[in-house]
């Protein structure tokens, strides 16, 4: 050490772990119930680990990510996830985006708070109901969207009604609308809260300097928003490259099905098929991540900083 | 010193349970725990106490069951009063998820005494192979197990020993909604061919009492097979796979296309619960009052009749068969699982069989309750004696039908792919359906190569 | 009234009332156009619970008979629905203050006292974000669990909870303090406060925002959650809503779809009145937030 001051050293070490009491409870909550189960997957996908056997697992290598590598349902089941967020990602962002800006002018403070409360509505009910409820929507027999479209105008007869759900092109499409459905309010909220910290005063000069309404949202709403923005497609492109409960709910072990993604691969594998093989399971939920986590570098690279 | 600490966990959970149970006070309880908290010194004192007889009998029995038996049985919470020590759960087991259970015992250790819900076909093979649950043979009496109807225990058999004891039977059949049929001009009776069956949903379609004729639910387990069945039972591999490629599976995805034909157009979509399985688009049709027949375990017509403007209206009847052929079905029985690592076994059997014998369960799940219509029958054959000598006036024509059709029926094979196979195989044999493979022989050869890959990762 | 009236130019008499608010109308329009899609399914959910059944398996809107036994029925036959229902707002509100809590210091201390190893930290958070780990870990948490005695335990499960959400909400807290300039925290730092002070009256103020997207991002996942939940409790009443819910529908005991609407409409009932009563808190302090900023 060629400090001049030891003192400050010390110091410096002092403050350092004053620094780290802030992050304690964090970390703490991070490596028990994240950093260890990801390193455990990641060692299981090494292994034969068989779940309903009893034989200790055995070192295996490479071997089960040269095997979902091989698989062509390795790939087409991601291609659906790429699929479905691609459907999904740009209209969770946009129609929020909207309707915040929308609300954000209403002036009448009752109005706003009633607005406002309906937005969170969706969001208020846990996802099992969320399903449960466009189940009814899309049914093909009974729905009330069939209805409208058969029995009120009859664009459609009951031989040739749309099948929304349950395993058709339509299906993963459906989802996406659902799934916008119940992020309409959720995510108008966050921008409803980026809005808020735009200062009135400043689209006020920018108007009196002539400026018209798209030239404001270019120029001054849409770049303030663009952390929200990048919170959220980060945030949505992660949950939705990895749905599962719907998939699980919409669409089963059939693997033909839409809904049969690389999440789904994973969790067949996992837990309902032969003696539930949990390493190659793991190596598949390992290459997901691993093909996420590449396009989330992309994501945040479009993202970035700048001026 | 570990252990001693676990010694004074353990009398601490003991009286937690006995306080739980009311057995002790609550002033009791403190004291206990004051002693437990002593260390060694205080289990001298503990014994005075009590501790000890706590920690022999250490829990009441503790059966867990799978949610939808208390729903189509409510009258189960009624004969658990006849067991005032019981420890009544529901089973973490959502959609067949056995999870839970297999991870517990691989720590020598079970919550649970018995699950109620064991299909064995579904996850027998799999809880066995996991070493999960144990037989009955050691705590079942003899003469339960003789009074098993013949099928019945040979499907909750695996190796000589009784992995299930069966509790709720469901067979497959058909069913037929009777006001619509008559307005159909059809007598209200079963047909006895598929021929028949498929002349008679045409006749529904053509005159206009409904605008679908025959359904079925898509699910191999209760098309494929069953169907298969209604050829001839012999349809298994040696090792206890279903043969797709046999003949009797062949015909009847022929079957299938042909009733499509006739069917509501969403007929081979998922469900809409329990990953798919569930909630399934025959159902929807036949509750709607939109098809004339279905063919499916009897609790299905039953359930879906519900809704209807007149329950009654609903008949049912044997499965079709093809002409010439065995004539047989599919069933399955829901029953209980053993756990290796459980306790009170002496005591599980005592319940199970009270259970399963009791005459409440049965009169509710055939003439129904206010809120459930389930139409599962008993496993044993001394109940069927009993019907047969004094029928109850509750009693309804298709119980006799099902038994008849119990001595021709038989269970899909237990193997670790006995539910498997056919979701790996759907979207195989329904390429066929939707008209992308031209040969049904193809497509059965498709199933069959897909399973055998799958059964050889493991 | 609006924009409109700041510009005077754009009103001249002759124009009718409805020239003069077009935009206004459009935007009012476009607003009721959402909210007529966010409500309309909702509205038919209603209707749904008190359709008797036939008119349940029917698609006409408007029942021809109606039934409101479907409440009576629920409540009779999930007797611990009010247990379930405390449950799930007790787990919510402790991990959305525990996660937020969490998120709060951290965030900071990332930004403002720049510790030794931040970069690595930040990856790592980062990183688990695009990890399946509820789905692929669930054995490990399980296990976890387990050995802390803590499976079927409400208050165990908030455990896990946090963590549901715990990577986001820092990333989100340290993006919002590395809005706040570094000279406002050094100055107060300077002027003798100490680095909790400096964090309480200087530093939270400024960030109410985004605290309140990370409130409502970790209220959202803990209050809907079901796998965690049904996986590490048994017991009915140790139980979350949405488990016990997801088992009235599922399985082949499912319920008729009047009852099951019934139940949808008992629970989110409560949760709107609540949120009703919260916003009003909730919206000041966004607004205060700004004020201050």
């Amino acid at each position: 050490m060629q400090r001049p001051h030891t003192s400050a050293t010390a110091r410096h070490l002092k403050d350092n772990l004053g620094t780290w009491v802030f992050l304690l409870p964090t970390l703490l909550f991070f490596v028990g119930y994240q950093v260890y189960p990801i390193f455990r997957v990641v060692w299981i996908s090494f292994t034969n680990y068989e779940f309903l056997s009893n034989d200790p697992a055995q070192w295996v290598g490479f071997g089960n990510y040269v095997e979902a590598l091989n698989d062509p349902l390795m790939w087409d089941s991601l291609w659906r996830a790429a699929y479905f967020t691609m459907m999904f990602l740009p209209g969770t962002i946009i129609f929020p985006m909207i309707l915040a800006i929308l609300v954000d002018r209403v002036q009448q403070p009752k109005l706003q708070t009633l607005y406002r409360i309906v937005l969170l509505i969706p969001a208020l009910i846990p996802s099992t109901l969320v399903f449960v409820l466009w189940k009814w929507m899309y049914n093909y027999q009974v729905g009330p969207i069939n209805y409208l479209l058969v029995d009120v105008f009859g664009i459609f007869t009951y031989q040739n009604a749309p099948q929304w759900l349950g395993g058709t092109a339509l299906t993963l499409p459906s989802i996406a609308v659902m799934e916008v459905w119940w992020g309409l309010g959720y995510h108008a909220i966050f921008f409803l809260a980026g809005l808020a910290a735009i200062p009135k005063e400043m689209i006020e000069a920018a108007r009196l300097d002539g400026a018209n309404e798209w030239k404001v949202f270019w120029h001054i709403t849409l770049p303030r928003l663009a952390p929200i923005m990048m919170i959220l497609v980060v945030l949505r492109f992660g949950t939705s490259m990895a749905v599962i409960d719907e998939y699980l709910i919409f669409g089963g072990f059939n693997r033909a099905s839409p809904t049969y993604t690389w999440t789904m691969f994973m969790y067949d594998q996992a837990f309902n098929i032969g003696l539930w093989r949990q390493g190659f399971a793991a190596a598949i939920g390992m290459i997901g991540a691993v093909v996420m986590i590449f396009f989330v570098g992309i994501l945040l690279y479009i993202f970035r900083p700048r001026g | 010193m570990v252990e001693r600490k676990e010694q004074e966990l353990l009398l601490q959970e003991a009286s937690r349970k006995q306080l739980l149970r009311g057995q002790i006070d609550r002033r009791e309880f403190l004291s206990r725990s004051l002693v437990a908290g002593l260390g060694m010194a205080g289990v001298g004192v503990a014994a005075k106490y009590g501790i000890g007889s706590a920690l022999a009998q250490d829990r009441p029995l503790t059966p867990t069951f799978y949610d939808w038996i208390e729903n189509l049985h409510p009258g189960i919470p009624a004969i658990n009063e006849g067991f005032p020590d019981l420890n009544y759960q529901i089973a973490p087991v959502q959609g067949f998820g056995i999870e839970r259970f297999v991870a517990e015992a691989k720590n020598g250790e079970s919550t649970w005494d018995v699950y109620v819900g064991q299909t064995p076909f579904v996850e027998m093979t799999s809880l066995v192979e996991a070493d999960v649950i144990e037989p009955w043979d050691d705590y079942i009496p003899a003469e339960v197990l003789d009074d098993m109807i013949p099928a019945i225990r040979d499907e909750c058999t695996i190796d000589g020993k009784l992995y299930s004891w069966p509790f709720f039977l469901d067979v497959a059949g058909q069913g037929w909604h009777s006001g619509l049929t008559t307005t159909a001009g059809l007598p209200d009776s079963a047909p006895e061919t598929w021929d028949d069956y498929l002349a008679n949903a045409q006749a529904v379609i053509d005159s206009g009492a409904a605008p679908f004729g025959a359904t079925f639910d898509a699910h191999g387990w209760r098309c494929v097979a069953p169907m298969a069945h209604s050829m001839s039972k012999d349809v298994y591999t040696p090792e206890g796979l279903f043969d797709f490629t046999s003949e009797p599976a062949i015909e009847a995805l022929i079957l299938m296309k042909k009733i499509m034909a006739v069917a509501n157009p969403d007929i081979l979509l998922a469900g809409a619960t329990d990953g798919g399985v569930n909630g399934t688009p025959d159902e929807v049709a036949f509750a709607a009052q939109r098809v004339g027949y279905i063919t499916k375990y009897f609790n299905a017509p039953l359930r879906m009749a519900q809704y209807w403007d007149e329950p009654t209206q609903l008949h049912l009847g044997p499965l079709p068969k093809f002409k010439g052929g065995e004539g047989s079905t599919v069933f399955w029985t829901t029953g209980s699982a053993l756990f290796k690592h459980g306790q009170n076994k002496e005591k599980a059997a005592e319940y199970i069989k009270a259970l399963t014998y009791d005459p409440r369960i049965w009169k509710d799940s055939i003439a129904g309750t206010e809120t459930s219509h389930p139409g599962q029958l008993p496993p044993y054959k001394s109940i069927y004696a009993e019907w047969d000598a004094n029928p109850p006036d509750w009693m309804l024509p298709f119980v006799a039908l099902v038994r008849a059709q119990l001595d021709k029926a038989k269970a899909i094979e237990n193997n670790l792919f006995g539910l498997s196979q056919f979701q790996i195989g759907q979207p195989l044999w329904q390429a066929y359906l939707t008209g992308e493979v031209e040969d049904p022989k193809v497509a059965m050869q498709n199933v069959m190569d897909a399973v055998k890959a799958e059964r050889d990762r493991g | 009234m609006t924009h409109e009236a700041a510009h005077p130019v754009a009103y001249t008499p002759q124009q009718t009332w409805f020239a003069r608010n077009r935009s206004l109308l459009i935007r009012h329009g476009v607003i009721w156009f959402f909210m007529l899609i966010i409500l309309a399914p909702l509205a038919w959910v209603l209707l749904l619970s008190v359709k008797s059944l036939p008119d349940s398996m029917r698609g006409q809107l408007w029942p021809r008979k109606f039934d409101f036994t479907h409440y009576g029925y629920v409540l009779g036959k999930i007797e611990t629905l009010p247990q379930n229902l405390f449950n799930s707002i007790y787990v919510t509100g402790a991990t959305v203050i525990i996660t937020t809590l969490c998120a709060v210091l951290a965030g900071y201390a990332l930004v403002h006292l720049r510790p030794f190893g931040r970069a690595v930290i930040f990856t790592a958070l980062l990183l688990s974000l695009y990890f399946p780990t509820r789905v692929v870990a669930i054995i490990s948490i399980y296990e976890l669990q387990d050995s802390l005695g803590l499976i079927n335990s409400t208050t165990g499960l908030i455990l896990p909870y946090v963590t549901l959400n715990l990577a986001i909400s820092v990333l989100i807290m340290r993006a919002v303090f590395q809005l706040v300039p570094h000279e406002v925290i050094e100055s107060a730092r300077l002027d003798g406060a100490g680095v909790w002070k400096t964090l309480w009256f200087i530093g939270l103020p400024l960030v109410r925002n985004g605290l309140v997207v990370v409130l409502i991002v970790n209220f959202v996942t803990a209050w809907g959650e079901f796998l965690l939940g049904s996986t590490l409790t048994n017991d009915q009443e140790a139980r979350t809503m949405p488990v016990v819910l997801a088992a009235a529908q599922g399985g082949m005991g499912q319920w008729a779809w009047p009852r099951i609407a019934a139940v949808y409409v008992i629970v989110v009932t409560p949760g709107l009145i609540a949120f009703a009563f919260a916003q009003k808190l909730f919206f000041k302090g966004l607004a205060e937030g700004v004020v201050k900023g």
